[in-house]
């Protein structure tokens, strides 16, 4: 039993600690560390949207609006009631249940066209943003600073250098990751592949609608709102504009281009689409600051439009056949592993 | 107060006019081709951007400039229905949505990038003044919008019920076999009817700027206000859609009147769930 | 025909806006036998199907399946009480393989641990071991008909409901269908109403048929009694005439 497990997981783990390895490299280079860290942050975010968005078909447009719900829960705890954002941000991930819940309770009802929910998540984001623009206690249009650093580092998570950060945010991933995986094998993850293809096709043959989409919508939102408490303390402060359209689009676009469904599909869509955008970032500058955005989204039209099904499977193939020139035994583990 | 009251639920009822405008062209392209162009609010901005560059150019008033952004709309309308909208008919419905999400970005940060950040607005407007009845105002400029809106929606209400092309959408939107069994050539009429809607934005951008000032991202205020009127509305009663488009104006107006002017999209969206739970298929739908 | 009905339909009535789809519909369906559902196109069959299954609420009337009143129920509850149908337009899931189609319909009654035994079952049963890791957007529509049934089956109904599973069908691909069909409602003693346009199809498997027009019931009966029944030629030469009849 402990052989089959071992081979079945070992490109993951082989991938991962290669991973971890990383900042022992460029640790040096504040920019470097900023760049993987960034990448696996956007990662996190769009492999934990592959659950609703992905194997459920429901173009959820509030991802925005469950980092701004983590963000702010997270550091208001920490400077009213000095409460660890270790705790913190898990609360702030059980308040971005509570609202997705809220959304989600009206519109996954069977027959409701998914459109309404896209519209509602999206537009979600932009009324609390309002909200907390407004809310002069809580939020308002000065940036809040959050307290810590120093010899507080690890309880106010607040730590000096992207290290830390780096590996944390490496945990929630291969967590995010695996949690993916064991979804896409279990009952759920077919009950929400199935509701993704064809609604009546689904519910006809037993599959829950509803309940199916609210698990879903529940574990990708406490995903979503977790790492948003994490988001503030990485940036040391709380602003309205975390509640932000931008990055809703972009985890959608992470989602669909990686391929929808697809375990690691998000993860590889990040590592190119991320780092692409750091780099016209530096290379432009702030002049054409919202230049990375169209290239993201014509990007996503032409993806849509002739790989429906995201990259992914090219790699897949490209992998395979590198295996199969190798003449390695693994190609069927690792086939299997990806499915 | 009763005063306030009174005029901001003038003023509503005719923003409310023009919204029924505005969410006419997604009501028929939804209805039609159930497809659904989450661009549509940016297409507006679009619009409204045009109509500022012409009215800057040729000193035009903004009421004329649609003679140049209706063609301009409706062609443009055209070729993203057979570059992108028409690929993903037989597409699972997440991508089509993406898809119009990703002209949305396209859209907004282009607009960014060409005009920057900060607000535009025609300086003179050949509708001047105001009209008193009593204690109350009407600007002339809105007023002439409004009456101007209604005839639009007039308009595309005959089209669709006298001419053939018209007939031909409907049967499109009724059952697409049969349509196509009686000789609809239904590609040419979902991009005339894409098209349409597109086209309609001209008019209400046009008539927007002739009293108010656009930004990048007031796509996504127009987006959100038209699918809170089509949500009322529900799909299929034109005389439906003006009066959603009423009371999302007067909600918006009174709020600005009486509240915090930055909380009337919460309003909106107050609106907006409320009929999603407790009427989905809107006040007025047949669909 | 002692037993209780396992379906009962009384009264049902389904209206879209002005159009009248089902008009006052009644029908029983017993344990053990193959109900067939016939009639001209546009008489209501498919949303009769709707009706009952919980795809569409009707606007008056009663559905019994077991003596249990499911009228206006969602459609995964009913599934769990017994009862499944296909499509007339195939719902397939493209992207999905036939094993992973199959597995959604299993996991009805199965659990993690039973699943793949069920999966197995049912591919065996529909001879569909050799497409098994094929994607469904690759197929044709027979196989694709066979699948639809297969993941039926796979949640295990008492009763079945099949919306034109034999349209579209060339005669060698029927005639396997209607052994599959005589062979699941024999050995695993499935309940099944059928609606068919392909008449070979009705009469060869079912023994009771009730005919539609436009929306009302206008004859039930035997297969001889029905194809000799004035009021029911009628309906069909007044309209269309049957195919392979």
């Amino acid at each position: 039993m402990k052989q089959i497990l071992s081979t079945k997981y070992l490109p993951f783990i082989s991938i991962f600690s290669l991973i971890a390895l990383i900042p022992l490299v460029i640790s040096k280079d504040q920019y470097a560390m900023v760049l993987v860290t960034t990448v696996l942050l956007y990662a996190v975010l769009a492999s934990a949207w592959n659950i609703i968005g992905g194997m459920a078909g429901q173009l959820d447009l509030g991802a925005g609006a469950y980092i701004g719900l983590g963000a702010f829960t997270t550091g208001t705890l920490l400077t009213r009631w000095n409460i660890t954002p270790w705790i913190g941000m898990f609360i702030g991930g059980f308040v971005s249940v509570s609202f997705a819940i809220l959304i989600g309770l009206p519109l996954f009802r069977f027959k409701i066209k998914e459109l309404w929910y896209a519209l509602t998540s999206s537009a979600l984001v932009e009324v609390l943003r309002i909200v907390f623009l407004m809310w002069d206690e809580v939020g308002g249009p000065t940036e809040k600073y959050l307290p810590g650093g120093g010899d507080n580092a690890l309880y106010s998570l607040r730590f000096s250098t992207y290290i830390p950060y780096f590996y944390i945010i490496l945990i929630f991933l291969v967590i995010v990751i695996y949690l993916n995986h064991r979804i896409r094998n279990s009952k759920l993850g077919f009950s929400l592949l199935a509701l993704g293809e064809d609604e009546d096709a689904a519910e006809v043959l037993g599959v829950d609608a509803r309940g199916n989409k609210l698990k879903a919508l529940m574990i990708y939102s406490f995903i979503v709102g977790t790492v948003g408490g994490l988001y503030a303390c990485l940036y040391g402060f709380l602003h309205p504009s975390f509640f932000s359209t931008e990055i809703s689009t972009e985890v959608v676009i992470l989602g669909i281009v990686g391929g929808m469904g697809i375990t690691y599909g998000p993860f590889l869509a990040a590592i190119f689409l991320v780092s692409f955008r750091e780099y016209l970032r530096a290379a432009l500058g702030g002049e054409l600051a919202g230049l990375y955005l169209a290239v993201y989204a014509v990007v996503l039209i032409v993806v849509a439009l002739f790989q429906p099904r995201g990259i992914a499977p090219l790699f897949r193939r490209l992998f395979e056949k590198v295996i199969r020139s190798l003449g390695g035994r693994e190609h069927e583990s690792s086939a299997k592993a990806s499915s | 107060m009763l005063d306030m009251t009174v005029q901001s639920i003038i003023t509503g009822l005719m923003m409310g006019v023009i919204y029924a405008l505005i969410t006419l062209g997604i009501s028929i392209v939804f209805g039609v081709l159930n497809v659904v162009n989450f661009a549509h609010g940016d297409f507006v901005m679009f619009s409204m951007y045009l109509s500022y560059m012409i009215g800057t150019a040729l000193v035009w008033d903004a009421v004329q400039t649609p003679l140049i952004t209706i063609p301009v709309l409706f062609i443009f309308g055209f070729i993203v229905y057979y570059l992108i909208i028409d690929r993903t008919l037989r597409q699972m419905y997440v991508v089509q949505l993406a898809v119009t999400v990703g002209l949305q970005i396209f859209m907004r940060s282009m607009a960014l990038i060409i005009w920057k950040a900060q607000p535009r607005a025609l300086q003179y407007s050949i509708i001047q003044g105001n009209i008193q009845i009593g204690p109350y105002t009407i600007l002339t400029s809105r007023l002439v919008a409004a009456i101007i809106s209604l005839i639009f929606i007039a308009g595309i209400a005959w089209f669709l019920n006298k001419s053939w092309a018209g007939s031909a959408m409907r049967a499109a939107s009724d059952d697409l076999d049969m349509a196509s069994l009686v000789g609809v050539n239904y590609r040419r009429t979902y991009a005339l009817t894409f098209a349409i809607g597109s086209a309609l934005t001209a008019v209400a951008g046009g008539l927007l700027m002739s009293f108010q000032q656009t930004d990048p991202v007031g796509g996504i205020r127009f987006g959100f206000l038209s699918w809170c009127v089509l949500a009322l509305a529900g799909l299929g009663s034109i005389p439906g859609l003006i009066i959603s488009g009423m009371i999302v104006g007067v909600a918006e107006t009174v709020t600005i009147t009486f509240f915090d002017p930055r909380s009337r999209l919460l309003v909106i969206y107050g609106i907006f769930i409320l009929v999603l739970w407790f009427k989905p298929r809107g006040l007025f739908g047949r669909k | 025909m002692n037993h209780p009905p396992k379906l009962q339909v009384n009264n049902l009535t389904v209206n879209f806006g002005n159009l009248m789809a089902v008009n006052n519909v009644s029908l029983e369906v017993y344990p053990g036998e193959i109900a067939g559902l016939i009639g001209p196109n546009g008489a209501g069959k498919t949303t009769t199907f709707n009706a009952i299954t919980g795809l569409i609420i009707p606007s008056s009337g009663k559905v019994f399946f077991n003596g249990h009143d499911i009228t206006g129920m969602l459609p995964h509850k009913i599934c769990r009480l017994g009862m499944s149908r296909t499509f007339q337009v195939i719902k397939a899931f493209a992207h999905m393989t036939v094993e992973e189609t199959v597995r959604v319909g299993a996991y009805n009654r199965c659990n993690e641990k039973n699943v793949y035994k069920k999966v197995d079952q049912i591919i065996k049963l529909c001879d569909l071991a050799d497409l098994r890791d094929k994607l469904c957007s690759d197929l044709g529509l027979a196989i694709l008909r066979r699948v639809e049934l297969a993941r039926a089956l796979a949640t295990e109904p008492e009763m079945l409901l099949l919306d034109e599973t034999g349209a579209g069908l060339n005669q060698t691909e029927l005639l396997s269908f209607m052994d599959l069909l005589r062979k699941i409602n024999m050995e695993y003693s499935i309940t099944l109403l059928v609606v068919e346009h392909v008449m070979q199809m009705v009469m060869g498997v079912c023994s009771r048929i009730v005919v539609l027009d436009s929306g009302e019931v206008i004859a039930t009966g035997n297969p001889e009694s029905i194809s000799t029944n004035p009021k029911v030629i009628e309906a069909y030469l007044g309209k269309r005439v049957p195919q392979c009849y």
